[in-house]
């Protein structure tokens, strides 16, 4: 599938890769591609940095996505009907904003955003960002706005939790396992482990705590079944050819192995992968002349020229390197190959590079 | 070696840093010296094979902490041992520590209770910290900054909820260590390069929000500069605009340049400490030489 029809006919694409191959940047410009195809589109960041936070314009943590501002977009090539939303992942609003709507009563939803566990659990539960995560993009999918929605992730070894954060969040939240600390439910059996519960927990915490965690755990289970169904859903949705999963992998070793884990784990669990982007490629470089000193250059330059030709020869050959890797990951799939961008480039001026790369206008 | 006077390392820095194999051969820099090293990680099994065990050779680090090399021990933090711990030591009476330890619906509760995780590793930590006999070092490769904050900030966090009690106890105990200037602190892994260095500068003062002590900066894979002041404007005037090979090199020691001088005009009482950009392939190649620029 060419970058153009998987921009124009996905409604979901999830870019997971390692750690600081550019998966953020990557994610923005291909969300910028498919805007100036005309599509409505919302990217969904998770730790973006400042600066791309402030190109986007979500470096405030807005509450709700920001739609770019209407000079920005035409300065991007973006006319309508394309447009191009932002927003930065809040997992505790996310999770208030559950609360207020699936609580029983408004009075439920008052005393558990009240709860000191609760107002700590975003940051106290691992895999609670991802959980919220899902949570908003079940959220975003169902709202009309956006034609596209393109999710960045945490790095890999993180965005596999991604996947399975439903399940061990949900394995928490699970009334089975935490029933057994709500007293005066269940049989024989089941009480003697409350019970058990209740003894370790008043020995560790103190009773104040035990009763808020019971609390906690109490009106948070009466949310369960909408939370575990929109995860659900989302989960199944994932499986859908209208999502496509972007491994994005730099040219280092240990971000191909990233990136080749992660294609095998997507597979074994049906997930729908799109293809490779290997970010900060030389091959594009790899038939440039090395630098020589032009005649009558001064001592100083022949020298400097002359300290810098070993560093160009290695330039070259890892310039081939990258071109025999775009090669390889060929072989394994769909690939799209980005350049390294010039030092100094503002963030701006290179996610429009990298749009133009990843959708050549026509 | 300005590492030697603390008895606690956290070393800490975004993706794709090299932290790892930085942490690997600071550990092993330390062994050379005769000290007994603990090296530790924080690591999910079931998350494939972990990328510190690798550079010794294995897939994992044990439970139990192992000799990987003369005086160089490598161990998991791992909750259900923090867990058990807590409990042995702090349930009354033997019956009801066998009993919750044989309990399945407890072992159950305590993988998915929140902050039980982490409270387990942090537990787990100081059970090492406090073991006899004492090691001499204690090396600790925290994952991502997000996490990192996570379990340096965690005392605090739980402290807030349960302010008495014995994990009360236990949480100001192990604070104790972290922010005992004499004792730990922790030392940012960054690439010398504009964004790195912010947001290195970012992660120090979140660190130090929760009170501990930033030993110092490693700049990772620093290019080597063979340019004197002179040469350095001749080629910069000479490059300008020029496509060619050697593009990319002088471009980035330029940045590596500026980030640095800004990351030393910013942090100028800190040790900042510059690592060489060694080219190896496979990437546990990289421990020796980084180990010998540590020495």
């Amino acid at each position: 599938m060419s970058t153009g029809r998987l921009l124009l006919e996905k409604r979901l694409v999830v870019s997971c890769g390692a750690g600081g191959v550019g998966k953020t940047t990557v994610s923005a410009a291909l969300a910028l591609a498919a805007a100036r195809a005309g599509r409505r589109v919302l990217v969904v960041t998770i730790d973006p940095s400042r600066r791309l936070a402030e190109t986007l314009g979500v470096d405030r943590g807005p509450p709700e996505p920001v739609l770019l501002p209407p000079d920005r977009l035409l300065a991007l090539g973006v006319t309508p009907p394309g447009s191009l939303s932002a927003w930065m992942l809040d997992p505790q609003r996310v999770s208030d904003n559950v609360v207020r709507s699936f609580s029983k009563t408004p009075a439920d939803a008052a005393r558990l955003l009240d709860n000191p566990i609760y107002r700590n659990v975003s940051a106290m539960v691992a895999g609670m960002q991802e959980y919220t995560a899902v949570e908003a993009l079940h959220g975003f999918l169902q709202d009309d706005h956006y034609d596209l929605v393109i999710l960045d992730t945490p790095p890999s070894r993180d965005a596999l939790r991604f996947l399975d954060a439903p399940q061990r969040v949900g394995g928490f939240l699970d009334r089975r396992i935490f029933g057994l600390f709500v007293p005066g439910e269940g049989g024989v059996i089941r009480r003697a482990a409350t019970a058990l519960i209740g003894r370790v927990m008043d020995a560790a915490f103190g009773e104040e705590t035990r009763q808020d965690l019971q609390q906690f755990l109490a009106l948070f289970g009466t949310l369960l079944g909408n939370l575990n169904r929109n995860q659900a859903e989302v989960q199944a949705f994932l499986k859908t050819p209208q999502v496509g999963f972007m491994l994005v992998t730099g040219p280092a070793r240990e971000a191909l192995d990233e990136a080749f884990h992660f294609a095998e784990r997507s597979r074994a669990l049906g997930l729908p992968v799109a293809g490779y982007v290997l970010n900060r490629s030389l091959a594009t470089r790899a038939h440039l002349p090395l630098p020589e000193a032009p005649a009558g250059a001064s001592e100083a330059l022949r020298t400097a020229v002359a300290h810098l030709l070993p560093m160009a020869e290695a330039e070259k050959a890892t310039a081939w390197t990258h071109a025999a890797l775009g090669e390889r990951l060929r072989e394994r799939g769909t690939t799209w190959v980005l350049p390294q961008l010039p030092r100094g480039a503002s963030d701006l001026e290179a996610l429009l590079q990298l749009a133009h790369v990843l959708a050549p206008s026509t | 070696m300005p590492f030697s006077s603390r008895r606690i390392h956290l070393l800490t820095g975004k993706g794709g840093v090299g932290r790892t194999t930085v942490t690997a051969a600071l550990a092993r820099a330390t062994a050379h010296q005769g000290r007994r090293v603990l090296l530790l990680e924080i690591g999910d099994p079931d998350e494939g094979a972990s990328p510190l065990a690798r550079l010794f050779g294995r897939e994992h680090l044990p439970i139990e902490p192992t000799a990987l090399e003369p005086g160089l021990f490598g161990a998991r933090l791992w909750a259900p041992v923090g867990h058990e711990g807590f409990l042995k030591a702090h349930l009354p009476g033997g019956a009801l520590i066998s009993a919750a330890l044989r309990s399945k619906a407890l072992a159950r509760f305590l993988v998915a209770a929140p902050s039980f995780h982490e409270m387990g590793l942090f537990y787990h930590l100081l059970m090492l910290l406090e073991a006899k006999p004492a090691w001499d070092q204690v090396i600790l490769d925290m994952p991502a900054t997000g996490h990192a904050l996570a379990l340096t900030g965690l005392p605090e966090v739980l402290l807030r909820l349960i302010p008495r009690g014995p994990i009360a106890k236990a949480m100001r105990r192990g604070q104790a260590y972290m922010n005992d200037p004499t004792q730990a602190d922790a030392w940012v892994v960054a690439l010398p390069e504009q964004l790195p260095v912010t947001e290195a500068i970012e992660l120090m003062a979140g660190l130090r929000a929760t009170g501990m002590t930033v030993g110092g900066v490693l700049l990772n894979r620093m290019p080597a500069d063979p340019f004197n002041a002179t040469e350095q404007v001749e080629l910069a005037g000479f490059m300008a605009g020029r496509a060619v090979h050697g593009e990319v090199a002088w471009g980035r020691l330029v940045d590596a340049r500026i980030a640095a001088a800004r990351l030393r005009a910013e942090e100028a009482d800190l040790p900042i400490l510059t690592l060489p950009e060694v080219p190896a392939e496979p990437d546990h190649a990289l421990v020796g030489p980084l180990c010998e620029v540590l020495a």
